[in-house]
């Protein structure tokens, strides 16, 4: 087993049911040698590697599509991370859009597990120049 | 196999690749590798101006510093990558990603490498998102059976 | 330590030059932190929008929406630090305008930096100490006169200057090239006293300025050791009677240049540096040098001449002192060269420095340069309006000095 340090977090769905407190109180209820933080859109994980690793997959089950995760190079309570020590990290606003983003992506996981064909649409092109001459001629 | 994520920070990214079976390449591990070094004091990130001449690699003098120390990052994570997912179009795109030469730079080293890479768009609705996990699935699994061959 | 004053950085590449802790060193030795103004991801696209300028680099956005925060009043810090890499032009763009930004929208004291990997926190020690005594010493730098009797010792990297003052009046003066930083202050405050007919027991107080500010300080037991941006500013609006309203200050020193706007004579926006010698006082004494003749003669020769009939123009002194030798193979006067010296260094300092900040009227040149007639004409004829040169102007540093000084007594 790795004894090498991996820090995770953990983020809920927009979509999601599960919530961050429900998502902690599970994880401390496996009773792990990890630590675990709530944060406002999931949680952070912190612990040996495959220890985490095996935490984070017996979380998702709680909602397998609608909770993901990444892993953070920081320790948790690392005062160069912390927002409380000089504001937020540029990082901060990249995991906002990216949770807002986590519904869609939610909804192709569950569409894959259905075994859902997609289809790609064409491409959109630009208009000809000689098409938008023509507009342009109707419109004079 | 390992997959070098473009934007390399993305959480999405990086979820996709490990949920289908495979090992992302992130800025967070290159990171991690710095900030646990308890050698260097170079707070917040230990990216050191000896990171920043390695740039050197990777672009010339007369390119701004923080696209060298950027490249000196990634620059070894694409070496490493025999593949690469990358999102375009992505709106999150702040803190190591900030740059947008730097990820033009990026876009064009994973080019340089003829590695297998798949082109995602940013989905704007469930329609896309399942476009995006479908691509990003069946490229992964496109991989596993070049690996069994 | 009182609380610590907070200075919010703008800024892109900072952490991926390696330089992000040295701008922290520097902050957290003059009693400052660095913040950063929190933004939602909600607030970035509409702050852009509100801006006008869309970069495409998403760091620059965010700097922005930081820039808003500190705008709309949302996030309180006491000054304002932008910097980003040198040689993006992007970045360069956005850098200018939100420091013009602040400026229209705040009271807050702005500056900013472009900066290479090899930034050290002692470069930006003055800048962030000046942010700092703007903030922490408001009150005394609202000081228009000087009381009871004091000194000012200004030890600058090519002269040291003393001046005595007595009811906001000169009383004694002296000036010479600065060798051991200690002795040379010694020997202008003596004959600086000499001339005001006191002694040293006598002075109530002692304020020091310029890159010597420390060791004088320290030998002197100075009431004031104060880094010389604001310091300079305050003797600047003195001596040239505009201690209220707006001004710009220039000041073209031997190894650095400044450009500081001052309110009230407060400085609320400033430049500092040069790229090179080739920008600085330095270059006249080796233009000077090059024509065999006094430093101060070299200004009297330039107002004789046209600099348009001698080519020189360089960023580096020793493309600067190359291209004068070519010009003087050319049978050039000796006139025209000088002209054209002065001109070369008044383009750079528009340049480099000018950029930086909004020039605001009336214009004040000081420091030792402001003695050379050819280089202030220079100086008009690049920013389009003579600038005002005060009697005096060489003691800024020093006149601020017993001005401030007199406050702690």
């Amino acid at each position: 087993m790795s004894e090498e340090r991996e820090t995770r977090l953990l983020m809920i769905a927009p979509t999601s049911n599960v919530t961050p407190d429900q998502l902690s109180r599970t994880i401390h209820a496996m009773g792990e040698r990890i630590s675990v933080k709530e944060t406002c859109y999931g949680c952070l994980i912190e612990g040996p590697r495959d220890l985490v690793r095996k935490v984070r997959d017996a979380a998702r089950e709680l909602d397998p599509n609608g909770i993901f995760s990444k892993i953070r190079a920081y320790p948790l309570g690392d005062p160069r991370r912390c927002r409380a020590h000089h504001g937020t990290r540029p990082g901060f606003s990249q995991l906002e859009m990216e949770w807002n983003a986590l519904t869609n992506i939610s909804a192709g996981l569950d569409a894959s597990d259905r075994g859902e064909k997609v289809v790609e649409p064409e491409p959109k092109k630009q208009l000809p120049v000689t098409e938008f001459k023509k507009i342009c001629e109707v419109n004079q | 196999m390992k997959v070098f994520i473009d934007p390399p920070n993305s959480l999405i990214l990086f979820d996709l690749i490990e949920r289908f079976g495979h090992e992302p390449l992130s800025t967070m591990a290159a990171l991690q590798e710095r900030v646990d070094n308890i050698e260097i004091d170079m707070p917040p990130m230990n990216v050191t101006l000896d990171d920043v001449i390695k740039g050197l690699k990777y672009a010339g003098i007369e390119v701004p510093s923080g696209i060298r120390g950027r490249l000196a990052v990634w620059g070894p994570l694409i070496e490493e990558a025999d593949a690469a997912v990358v999102m375009e179009g992505a709106p999150f795109s702040f803190g190591c990603v900030g740059c947008e030469r730097s990820n033009l730079m990026v876009k064009y080293l994973l080019q340089r490498r003829n590695i297998p890479v798949l082109y995602v768009t940013y989905p704007e609705d469930e329609e896309q998102g399942k476009l995006v996990v479908a691509k990003v699935k069946e490229f992964l699994q496109g991989l596993d059976k070049k690996e069994a061959n | 330590m009182a609380e610590l004053i907070k200075i919010a950085q703008l800024s892109c590449g900072t952490e991926y030059s390696s330089v992000q802790y040295e701008i922290e060193k520097a902050a957290r030795s003059v009693g400052a932190k660095i913040v950063y103004p929190d933004v939602s991801a909600a607030d970035i696209n509409a702050a852009v929008e509100r801006f006008g300028f869309n970069p495409r680099s998403p760091q620059l956005k965010l700097m922005i929406a930081r820039a808003v925060q500190l705008a709309d009043g949302l996030y309180d810090a006491d000054a304002v630090f932008i910097a980003t890499c040198f040689r993006c032009a992007e970045a360069a763009l956005v850098r200018n305008e939100l420091r013009r930004f602040i400026q229209e929208n705040t009271r807050l004291p702005v500056v900013t930096y472009s900066f290479t990997e090899r930034l050290k926190a002692s470069q930006l020690l003055t800048r962030m100490e000046a942010l700092v005594t703007i903030v922490a010493r408001k009150e005394l730098l609202a000081r228009e006169k000087q009381s009871g009797l004091t000194a000012g010792l200004d030890s600058g990297s090519s002269t040291t200057k003393a001046v005595v003052m007595q009811d906001n009046k000169i009383i004694g003066k002296a000036w010479m090239p600065t060798g051991d930083v200690v002795e040379s202050a010694t020997s202008v405050l003596e004959e600086a006293m000499k001339m005001a007919g006191v002694e040293l027991k006598d002075l109530e107080a002692i304020g020091t300025t310029g890159y010597g500010r420390f060791t004088l300080g320290k030998h002197f037991n100075a009431k004031l050791v104060q880094e010389e941006l604001t310091v300079n500013s305050k003797g600047a609006v003195w001596l040239a009677d505009r201690q209220r309203g707006e001004a710009t200050i220039i000041d073209i020193g031997g190894m650095d240049n400044k450009a500081i706007t001052v309110r009230d004579g407060v400085p609320d926006n400033f430049t500092m540096g040069g790229v090179c010698a080739g920008a600085s006082g330095r270059f006249m004494e080796m233009t000077a040098r090059r024509l065999k003749i006094d430093v101060s003669e070299l200004g009297n020769y330039a107002v004789k001449g046209n600099w348009k009939n001698a080519k020189m123009n360089s960023y580096c002194s020793v493309f600067g002192i190359q291209d004068l030798v070519t010009t003087l193979g050319e049978g050039k006067s000796f006139e025209d060269v000088a002209a054209a010296a002065c001109h070369s260094v008044a383009e750079q300092v528009y340049e480099q420095q000018l950029q930086e900040v909004d020039v605001r009227h009336p214009i004040i040149q000081v420091g030792g340069t402001s003695l050379n007639a050819g280089l202030v004409k220079a100086i008009g004829e690049v920013l389009g309006e003579p600038p005002i040169v005060p009697e005096n102007s060489q003691f800024i540093g020093a006149v601020g000095g017993a001005l401030l000084s007199s406050g702690f007594l």
